[in-house]
This record gives C-alpha cells, sequence and structure tokens, in this order.
C-alpha cells in the first residue's frame, strides 16, 4: 500500500512490463471515469470512489502481490452496490474489443 | 441484372457491413474515454462525429478504390469467373463469421481481430483529444475491419460498375450511408446522454445473435448473387 503501511505492488497484464506499487490516484481516477461514463454526476462520482478505494485499500493491506486483473475485479465487486452500470463497464471496459 | 435488383444488392451488402461491430466498439470506447476525462457534452459530441465522418469517408473511399480496380481490371464486361470467386469468398467469410466473429471465452464484445490491431485502436481511442485525430481513429477502424467487410465491399463494387454512371454514384452514396445505420443509432444515443453501460449491455446480450445474422446475410448474398448473376448467365436467363 502507498500509504505508511507495506508496498502492495501490482503484476501488470503485458509480460513485458515491471511490476508497480500499487497507485491510489490511479485506481480513484479510473473509477471516477467509469462512473461518469455511466452518467453519474462529477460529485456523486468522487465520492463513490473514495468509498470504493478504502475499501480496496483494506483488501489490500495482507497482499504484498496483486494482479492488475485482481484489482479490476475487486474493485468492480466494491462499485456494484455503489453503482452496477459503473461497476460493469469498470469490470468489462477490457472486453470491449 | 436490372438497376434496382442491383441497387437492392448494395443496399443489402451495405446492411451487412452495418452490422459489424469494429467501428462501434471503437465509438464506445472513444466516448468512454472522453466522458471519463471529463470532457463537456458538445466536446464528446464533437470527437463522435468527426469519428462517425472519418467512418464514412473511408468506406466510401475503400469502395470506390475497389470498384476502380475491378474496372481498370476486367473493364465493364466482368468475367463469370471473378463473380463467381468473389461469391465463393462472401460465402467463405460467412461460415467464417458464423464460427470466429467473437473471440471464444470471453465474456465482452472482443472481436476476432489481431490483438495488435485491438491495443493500438483502444490505445488510440484513450489519446484521441481532437476531432482530427478522432476523425483519422475512424479512418483506421475501417482498415482494421477489411477483414470482414471485404466480401460485401467486393460484391458492392462488382454490382456497382455494372450500372449506367449516374446510378454508380446514387450506388456509392446508398452503401455508404447504409453501412453507417449502426454507428449512427449509438452516435444518437450517446448524443442523447443515454449510459455507455447500457449500450454496451444490450452489445454484449445481443452479440450472438448479431454474429448469426451477420454470417447468414453473407451467405444469402453469396447465394443470391451466384444464381441471379452466373446460373442466370448459363441458363440463358438473362
Amino acid at each position: 500500500m502507498s500509504e505508511g503501511g507495506p508496498i502492495t505492488h501490482v503484476v501488470k497484464n503485458s509480460h513485458y512490463r515491471h511490476p508497480e506499487p500499487f497507485d491510489r490516484e490511479k485506481l480513484h481516477k479510473s473509477i471516477i471515469a467509469a462512473c461518469l461514463s455511466s452518467g453519474t454526476p462529477t460529485g456523486h462520482a468522487e465520492s463513490i470512489s473514495r468509498r470504493v478505494v478504502d475499501e480496496v485499500l483494506v483488501w489490500l493491506e495482507s497482499r504484498p502481490e496483486v494482479t492488475s486483473n485482481d484489482l479490476r475485479r475487486v474493485a468492480a465487486q466494491y462499485l456494484r452496490p455503489y453503482h452496477p452500470d459503473a461497476s460493469y463497464l469498470y469490470e468489462h471496459h477490457h472486453t470491449t474489443l | 441484372m436490372d438497376t434496382f435488383t442491383s441497387l437492392a444488392i448494395v443496399a443489402f451488402a451495405a446492411l451487412i457491413h452495418a452490422s459489424f461491430q469494429l467501428s462501434v466498439s471503437v465509438l464506445t470506447l472513444l466516448s468512454g474515454h472522453a466522458i471519463g476525462a471529463k470532457k463537456s457534452h458538445a466536446r464528446v459530441l464533437r470527437l463522435t462525429t468527426s469519428y462517425t465522418t472519418g467512418v464514412g469517408v473511408m468506406t466510401l473511399l475503400i469502395l470506390s478504390f475497389t470498384s476502380l480496380i475491378f474496372l481498370h481490371a476486367f473493364g465493364s464486361e466482368i468475367p463469370l469467373l471473378v463473380w463467381a470467386l468473389v461469391c465463393g469468398l462472401v460465402l467463405g467469410i460467412g461460415i467464417a463469421v458464423w464460427l470466429f466473429y467473437y473471440r471464444r471465452g470471453t465474456e465482452g464484445t472482443e472481436l476476432w481481430i489481431p490483438r495488435s490491431f485491438a491495443k493500438f485502436l483502444n490505445t488510440r481511442s484513450k489519446k484521441t483529444h481532437q476531432g482530427a485525430e478522432a476523425f483519422s481513429l475512424g479512418l483506421t477502424s475501417v482498415v482494421a475491419e477489411l477483414v470482414f467487410i471485404i466480401p460485401t465491399v467486393a460484391i458492392a463494387a462488382l454490382v456497382l460498375i455494372d450500372l449506367p454512371a449516374e446510378w454508380q454514384l446514387v450506388g456509392i452514396g446508398i452503401y455508404t450511408l447504409i453501412s453507417l445505420l449502426g454507428l449512427l443509432i449509438v452516435w444518437v444515443l450517446i448524443g442523447k446522454g443515454q449510459s455507455l453501460a447500457r449500450i454496451q449491455k444490450w452489445r454484449v446480450t445481443n452479440k450472438r445473435f448479431l454474429q448469426f445474422s451477420s454470417g447468414s446475410a453473407l451467405i444469402v448474398l453469396g447465394f443470391f448473387v451466384y444464381v441471379s448473376k452466373i446460373l442466370a448467365t448459363f441458363t440463358g436467363a438473362q
């Protein structure tokens, strides 16, 4: 994790890229983007995103390394109760094309 | 073939072209990235309009270019062998669409195109901020879809060069407009502020139906042209 505790590394899908430290801001922005694409007003999207990121941070506490797919799946799972459409977009974004 | 039948074949080929999903997928990604980046609705609309225009221009250019190649290679009297080859291509791609159009084992609308193409289009749609970039993304997405649209373009080109000159332009216009139908529907929905998740869910739910109808329509088209051109010539009906 990025604040105070041990750093969690994210293993990327591409074999050519090294694992990188978990970036809270990157996750926050990607969840906001999914909410906005589902028609959520900006303020609401930011508040949903903050709550989801907090829940993901708790999940990450005991994990020194996670894959980007795991991170996506878990974030989508935490997002679902707040906004099912955004969660759907977030989880399936990479299978659109 | 009379003019009406020829134009009907061109329209049907264009309708099959419209059922292919790559351009729609890229439009969905483009608008998703633009909305996610907090661009204004007017800006999103400008990007999607430029993209759709790019797709239309490239479709028109590819159809005109293919017609020109056929015209230069064979003149206005196309040998029956060429008709037979194109009909075979249409039938073959029709069966391939049945079998391979969507990638197996994925829940989304991932298409059977090289992953490098898909990755490139995905990255470009994310980095597109200007109308001109969206326009060129539209041009590129038609090229990426060539493997599926070759048969419809080839049939339409063969039929078009059989027509009188004034009807050829009408035919090219009809093909371009009808081939954009699917894209125009999604463009209107995005313009009206429809949720992208709902559009994507609809596409995922109906993907097998779209795949089956595209493949079947290609087979019907190939068979119809084979009968109305080749068999009719052999039997003296034409």
